[in-house]
């Protein structure tokens, strides 16, 4: 049982992940620094709940607000370039955090042990949730719980005027632009959404796996967290959240039997969808077609 | 000599290596530039691609023994071959104004090249071989070690074969004119799916000579430096602005340079930190690059 928990942990925290991602993916952005944010977001977490003994919610909290902070920072100059820049630019980004935390030693004695981040040897002993005694049914619950919040904002917010204004920087920047919408804001304003996000997820990333290191944040998982929007679409939050169970719960838990063959399925996977279907495979028309063929709403449509 | 001019000559003896090594990342960054100069696109997968012609070149040098010359010459032609797949695959069939997805296709080949390099050689570093890594010449207080000697000169004289096939073939005037304008050059009786197909080889080919000159100057080959690799590729080709192929070339040996006199001064593990930090700088100051022009930025 442990083991299924232990994959919806996952799957909410890749959601988060690849949610972070299609907010700014909404603007037509595409960021490859998504990785970076998430590292930022866990390690902050957990120097937070480690060093400073500092309880979940608030570290989580701040661990959110700071990699939100680098992508405000980060989204200036980056969004000033755009395309194909930008994907330069948040690799180059998300590399940086990498090497950062790969440098990174900040050890305190805490009772007979050593603690905190240690270099190459990464961040061990962020045992939260061990030490307060949750159960694996009661982390799970915690992580879905900000999995539902997050997809519950952004349902709305698609709702609202606010989605519209991103989604029309997407299609057409200069007719959006002429209408009076200040793009660098919008564009800004969703990277720096994302971060928040992308933070969320890192925090939850770090306590339920007790245990991060730089190599944990590289282009692979940056490349996940833009793989999800792309393959689920862009018509909604549900295209995500099916995408990340088909990759994680399907596709790298299904085909354990390959042993690590099956990352190289990941990238044909890739490939061929980007052939076939290049604005998504859950696109709009697809999400029209399996809402008639369901006849229900569509909230229902995610479940078909 | 007093430890003042001792450390100079130091310092300039670090840069000037990084000077040999950079022309290894103009060449990466120039087939960058030559892509996104014809197809305004990126591909991703090149410099992964010129890692695994150095490996088809390496299991040469293992199996048959094959000379240096030769694994250089298989790393190049095997690196063209892979150059012309990427472009089928991840190319060809993707909507020419869909940038993204032609990205994502590429980064996808990227993983997939790399998984396959590292399931073949159980992810260890092999030996490379190198050509005059024996010799060693002297000039007053500096020292040029021969093996990048040899890097240097072949990276030169690729790099003056391929201005050679742009600027003086009918091909490189096909290249050159589906990269200013596709539809006038379609009109005009080229292929440009062909001429296409044909940068990606030629890139390839430079890539091939890069990815198995990068293994020789290092001595070893290991699928660790795919992604640095790949991102200093990328860094230079913005630096230089992206298209332009001068400016790779200048962009490469600044790079280069400046990666070695962080090294000195920082160590290993900050290095690329600053290296990556230089992109930021120019990203904020001159977006455009050294050499590239406002239009092509987007």
């Amino acid at each position: 049982m442990s083991y299924y928990l232990g994959l919806a942990q996952l799957i909410g925290i890749h959601t988060l992940l690849g949610l972070s991602a299609y907010v700014l993916m909404l603007t037509g952005q595409l960021s490859l620094g998504q990785a970076g944010f998430f590292a930022i977001g866990a390690y902050s977490a957990g120097i937070l709940t480690v060093i400073f003994e500092v309880p979940i919610l608030p570290a989580l909290l701040a661990g959110a607000v700071i990699a939100a902070f680098f992508a405000f920072i980060v989204g200036f100059p980056a969004l000033r370039v755009k395309g194909l820049m930008l994907v330069v630019a948040t690799i180059a980004f998300g590399e940086f955090v990498r090497l950062f935390f790969f440098n990174l030693s900040w050890r305190v004695p805490r009772g007979d042990i050593v603690v905190g981040p240690d270099s190459t040897n990464g961040f061990r002993e962020i045992r939260y949730f061990v030490a307060n005694g949750w159960s694996p049914w009661e982390i799970t619950a915690f992580v879905w719980t900000f999995v539902i919040l997050v997809m519950a904002a952004l349902w709305w917010m698609d709702r609202s005027r606010a989605g519209a204004v991103l989604r029309a920087v997407g299609e057409d920047e200069l007719a959006t632009q002429s209408v009076g919408v200040n793009l660098t804001a919008v564009k800004v304003t969703a990277m720096t959404a994302g971060g928040f996000i992308a933070g969320i997820g890192g925090a939850l990333y770090a306590h339920t796996a007790t245990y991060v290191d730089h190599l944990t944040f590289t282009v692979l998982l940056a490349t996940f967290a833009v793989s999800y929007p792309i393959l689920g679409g862009l018509s909604s939050v549900f295209g995500t959240l099916v995408a990340v169970v088909f990759i994680q719960g399907v596709l790298v838990e299904g085909l354990r039997f390959m042993g690590d063959w099956r990352n190289i399925v990941f990238g044909l996977l890739i490939i061929m969808a980007m052939n076939l279907k290049p604005s998504g495979l859950f696109d709009a028309r697809t999400a029209q077609i399996l809402k008639r063929a369901v006849g229900l709403g569509a909230q229902e449509k995610s479940d078909a | 000599m007093s430890d003042f001019l001792l450390e100079f000559v130091e310092i300039t003896q670090t840069i000037g290596d990084g000077l040999f090594f950079g022309t290894t990342y103009a060449l990466i960054g120039i087939g960058f530039s030559l892509i996104f100069g014809a197809m305004r696109k990126l591909n991703m997968t090149y410099a992964a691609a010129a890692l695994a012609g150095a490996y088809v070149g390496l299991a040469a040098f293992t199996f048959i023994n094959a000379p240096a010359p030769v694994v250089f010459l298989i790393s190049a032609l095997a690196s063209g071959l892979i150059g012309g797949a990427v472009y089928i695959t991840c190319f060809r069939f993707i909507p020419i104004n869909n940038h993204l997805a032609a990205l994502m296709a590429s980064i996808g080949a990227l993983f997939f090249i790399d998984e396959i390099v590292v399931h073949t050689t159980d992810g260890s570093p092999l030996t490379f071989p190198a050509l005059f890594d024996d010799v060693m010449f002297e000039m007053g207080p500096y020292g040029v070690r021969g093996d990048l000697l040899f890097v240097l000169a072949v990276n030169i004289v690729s790099t003056i074969g391929l201005l050679y096939v742009l600027y003086r073939t009918r091909l490189g005037l096909a290249t050159r004119a589906v990269s200013q304008q596709d539809v006038a050059a379609q009109l005009c009786g080229i292929d440009v799916h062909r001429t296409n197909a044909i940068t990606f080889v030629l890139a390839g080919l430079l890539g091939g000579i890069a990815g198995s000159m990068t293994a020789s100057a290092v001595g070893v080959l290991s699928p660790l430096i795919t992604v640095p690799l790949t991102v200093k590729g990328l860094i230079v080709s913005v630096i230089g602005g992206l298209g332009s192929i001068p400016g790779a070339i200048a962009a490469g040996l600044l790079v280069g340079g400046l990666e070695n006199g962080f090294l000195y001064f920082r160590g290993v593990n900050e290095r690329d930190m600053y290296v990556l930090l230089l992109l930021f700088v120019f990203l904020i100051f001159r977006p455009d690059g050294l050499f590239g022009s406002a239009i092509d930025r987007d």
